[in-house]
C-alpha cells in the first residue's frame, strides 16, 4: 500500500465550520486519506462527520481552513468526476423509478448509461429497479443512494453512514461491497458510528469528536500493545511476585485475583512459572486485546458529544 | 448540455408538469370557449336586458371565432395562465429542496451554475409548451365556434399569431421565473406558490386600487413598473374585439408594447442574476 502523503487523495489543512446558530461543529481539522485506503471516519452523534464530508462535496463552505479531493477544490468538476458519495439519507426523485433515477444521474454526470445495470447488480436492486422510487423500503432507498455512487466508476468513494436502515444482511453484504470497492487504488472514505462496522472494512480509522480528530490510525494502533491476563490466588501473594517481577506500575489489579499485565504475552511461560514456584495457584492465564469498543469510549468520552 | 438533458429528462417523466399543461388547455376550451359559447347560444331569459337596444347575447360570439383568437387568448390568459406557469416554475425548483435532491444535484458534475443554466432552460421548454399549447388550443376551439355557427375561418395574419405567441411566452416566462425565484429563495414550494399567487391575483391589483383611488397621475408613473400592469399593457397591445354596435375601445394602454417588453425582460434577467447569486452563495445542508 502507498504511504507517502503525495498518495493524498483527500486532504484538508485546517478545515473549519462553523454554522450560522454558532455551532462550530468542524474544528480545524487535518485529514489525510491516502489512495487505496479504506478509511473509516469514526464518531459519535453530532461529532462533525456529516458536516466534514459535505465540505469534502463542496456542498457547504468551510469558514476556515482548505481542502482537495480527487486532486482538485471541493464542488468543482475536476473534483465531482471522480467522486462518488452519499450525504446522509439517499435523495432521489420520488416519481421516477430507481432506474431512471440512475439513468438521470447517468446523464448529469455523462457517464454511459448501460452502467446503470452493473450498478443495481451490485448492490442486488435489479428486481425491484422498475418501481418508484417512493415505493422503496428505506434499505432499498440506502443501496440505490450506494448504486448512484458508484455510477461514475469513481477513484473516490465518500460514504456517510452507509449502512444506516440496513438489515443485517444488507449490513453485511454492503460492508462486503465496500471491502470489496476497497480493494486495488480506489479510495473510500467511509463514516460510522458503529465500531465493528469500521473494524471489518477499514484499513485506517480517524476518530473525531466534537470537530476534532482525537486520534488516527490502523486498527492495531489504535487498540494499542495487547496485555496479558491472568489470574491467580491467594491475590496477595501473586500481587507480591508480580511486583518483583515486573514493577507495580505494569499491573492493574482487576477483581479479586485478577490482574492485567502490561508486559509482551512471550513472558507468560516465565512468570507462570515464578507464581507457582511461590506457591500461587494460577487458573487463567490469556493475551487480552483492548476491544476497539473501549478504546472508542476512551477516545471520545462517555459523556455524550452533543 | 448535459444539465439541460438531464432537467429534461427528469421534468417530461413529472406528472405534475403535465397536470400544469393539461390544466391550462382544459380551462382555456371550457372557460375560454365552451362555457361562453352555450350560453351566448342559449340565451338565458332577459340576458340582453342591459345592453344597448337591438344587441343581444349573440353578438358577442364573434370573440369566439378565429378572427379575435389571439387577442382573446392574450387578454383571458395572461394573468390566469400565468398562474400556470408560476406554479410550474415553483415545482422545478422548490421540489428540489423537499426531496433533499439538490445535494445530489450538485455532487454529480457541474458546478451550481451550470445546474441552474440547464433548469431554466428545461424551464423555459415547458413554459413554451404552456404558450404554444395554448395558442393552439384556442386556434382550435376558436374554428370549432365558427364552424358550429357556420361563420368565417379566416384567422389574424401568422405574423400576429406568431407576436401573440411571443407576447404569451415572454408573460408566461415572467411567472415562471417569478415562482422559481420565490422557490430559491424560500428553499420550498409551499411558500412560493403562496405568495406568488397572492401576489399575481390580489396584492398588485389592490395596491394600486387603493392608491389609485387618491387619484393623480403619479399613481400611473409607478405602475407603470409593476409586472401586472405591464403584462396588462402587453397584452391590450393587441388590441380589443370590437362588437358590433357596441362602444368597446376602453382605455388605451398608459404604455405600448415595447415598454412593457422592456420591463418584463428586466425582470427576467433581474430573476435570474438573483437566483445565480444565492444558489452559488448558500450552504446545502438538507
Ligand atoms: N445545518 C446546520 N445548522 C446548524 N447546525 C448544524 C447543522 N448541521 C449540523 N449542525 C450541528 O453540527 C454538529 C455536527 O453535526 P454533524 O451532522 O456533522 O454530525 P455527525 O457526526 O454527522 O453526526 P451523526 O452521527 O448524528 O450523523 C452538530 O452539533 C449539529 O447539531
Ligand atoms: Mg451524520
Amino acid at each position: 500500500m502507498a504511504t507517502t502523503t503525495n498518495d493524498a487523495v483527500v486532504a484538508t489543512h485546517g478545515l473549519t465550520k462553523r454554522y450560522p446558530n454558532g455551532i462550530t461543529a468542524v474544528d480545524g481539522l487535518d485529514l489525510v486519506v491516502r489512495r487505496g485506503e479504506v478509511y473509516g471516519f469514526l464518531g459519535p452523534n453530532g461529532a462533525g462527520k456529516t458536516t466534514t464530508l459535505r465540505m469534502l462535496l463542496g456542498l457547504i463552505r468551510p469558514t476556515a481552513g482548505t481542502a482537495t479531493v480527487a486532486g482538485g477544490a471541493p464542488g468543482t468538476p475536476d473534483s465531482l468526476t471522480k467522486v462518488g458519495a452519499i450525504v446522509e439519507a439517499p435523495a432521489f426523485y420520488p416519481y421516477m423509478t430507481g432506474y431512471d433515477n440512475l439513468r438521470l444521474l447517468a446523464i448529469y454526470c455523462g457517464v454511459p448509461v448501460k452502467r446503470v445495470d452493473s450498478a443495481l447488480d451490485a448492490v442486488e436492486l435489479t428486481p425491484r429497479a422498475r418501481h418508484k422510487f417512493s415505493t422503496y423500503s428505506m434499505g432499498m432507498k440506502q443501496r440505490l443512494g450506494i448504486a448512484a455512487a458508484l455510477l461514475k466508476e469513481p477513484e473516490v468513494l465518500i460514504l456517510d453512514e452507509p449502512t444506516n436502515g440496513l438489515d443485517p444482511q444488507g449490513m453485511a453484504d454492503v460492508r462486503n461491497l465496500i471491502t470489496e470497492l476497497g480493494k486495488g487504488d480506489r479510495t473510500v472514505l467511509v463514516s460510522s458510528h458503529l465500531l465493528g462496522e469500521v473494524e471489518q472494512m477499514c484499513t485506517r480509522i480517524g476518530v473525531i469528536r466534537k470537530g476534532k480528530l482525537v486520534a488516527e490510525g490502523t486498527i492495531d494502533e489504535l487498540r494499542g500493545a495487547s496485555t496479558l491476563m491472568i489470574r491467580a490466588q491467594p491475590a496477595d501473594q501473586a500481587m507480591a511476585v508480580l511486583s518483583s517481577e515486573l514493577g507495580a506500575d505494569k499491573i492493574k489489579l482487576m477483581d479479586g485475583s485478577a490482574f492485567s499485565l502490561n508486559v509482551d504475552f512471550a513472558r507468560a511461560a516465565e512468570l507462570n512459572r515464578r507464581l507457582v514456584q511461590a506457591g500461587v495457584d494460577v487458573s487463567e492465564l490469556r493475551e487480552s486485546e483492548r476491544s476497539l469498543t473501549e478504546v472508542f469510549m476512551e477516545l471520545t468520552g462517555t459523556e455524550s458529544g452533543l | 448540455m448535459r444539465a439541460l438533458s438531464g432537467e429534461l429528462f427528469k421534468t417530461v417523466r413529472r406528472p405534475s408538469v403535465w397536470v400544469c399543461v393539461i390544466g391550462l388547455m382544459a380551462a382555456a376550451v371550457t372557460i375560454g370557449y365552451a362555457i361562453p359559447w352555450l350560453i351566448e347560444t342559449f340565451p338565458p331569459a332577459g340576458s340582453s336586458r342591459g345592453l344597448p337596444p337591438g344587441t343581444t347575447l349573440a353578438d358577442f360570439k364573434v370573440a369566439l371565432y378565429p378572427a379575435n383568437f389571439v387577442r382573446q387568448t392574450l387578454q383571458n390568459w395572461s394573468t390566469l395562465g400565468g398562474v400556470f406557469a408560476l406554479i410550474v416554475g415553483v415545482l422545478l425548483q422548490g421540489s428540489e429542496y423537499g426531496w433533499a435532491t439538490i445535494k445530489t444535484l450538485y455532487t454529480q458534475r457541474e458546478g451550481r451554475i451550470v445546474m441552474l443554466l440547464g433548469k431554466l432552460g428545461a424551464l423555459a421548454v415547458v413554459v413554451l409548451v404552456l404558450a404554444v399549447g395554448l395558442f393552439a388550443v384556442d386556434a382550435l376551439a376558436s374554428g370549432g365556434a365558427a364552424a358550429i355557427d357556420g361563420k368565417s375561418l379566416e384567422y389574424p395574419d401568422f405574423q400576429l399569431i406568431v407576436k401573440g405567441v411571443g407576447a404569451i411566452y415572454l408573460i408566461f416566462g415572467f411567472w415562471a421565473l417569478f415562482g422559481f425565484t420565490l422557490a430559491t429563495l424560500f428553499r420550498q414550494s409551499a411558500m412560493a406558490i403562496g405568495l406568488g399567487l397572492a401576489y399575481a391575483l390580489v396584492i398588485e391589483v389592490i395596491i394600486f386600487t387603493l392608491i389609485g383611488s387618491l387619484g393623480g397621475d403619479w399613481v400611473k408613473e409607478i405602475q407603470q413598473w409593476f409586472p401586472l400592469a405591464n403584462t396588462g399593457y402587453l397584452a391590450s397591445s393587441f388590441g380589443r374585439v370590437a362588437l358590433r354596435g357596441l362602444e368597446t375601445g376602453g382605455l388605451a394602454p398608459y404604455r405600448d408594447a415595447t415598454h412593457a417588453v422592456s420591463v418584463l425582460l428586466a425582470y427576467v434577467v433581474a430573476f435570474v442574476l438573483i437566483c445565480s447569486v444565492l444558489l452559488r452563495r448558500r450552504d446545502v445542508t438538507n
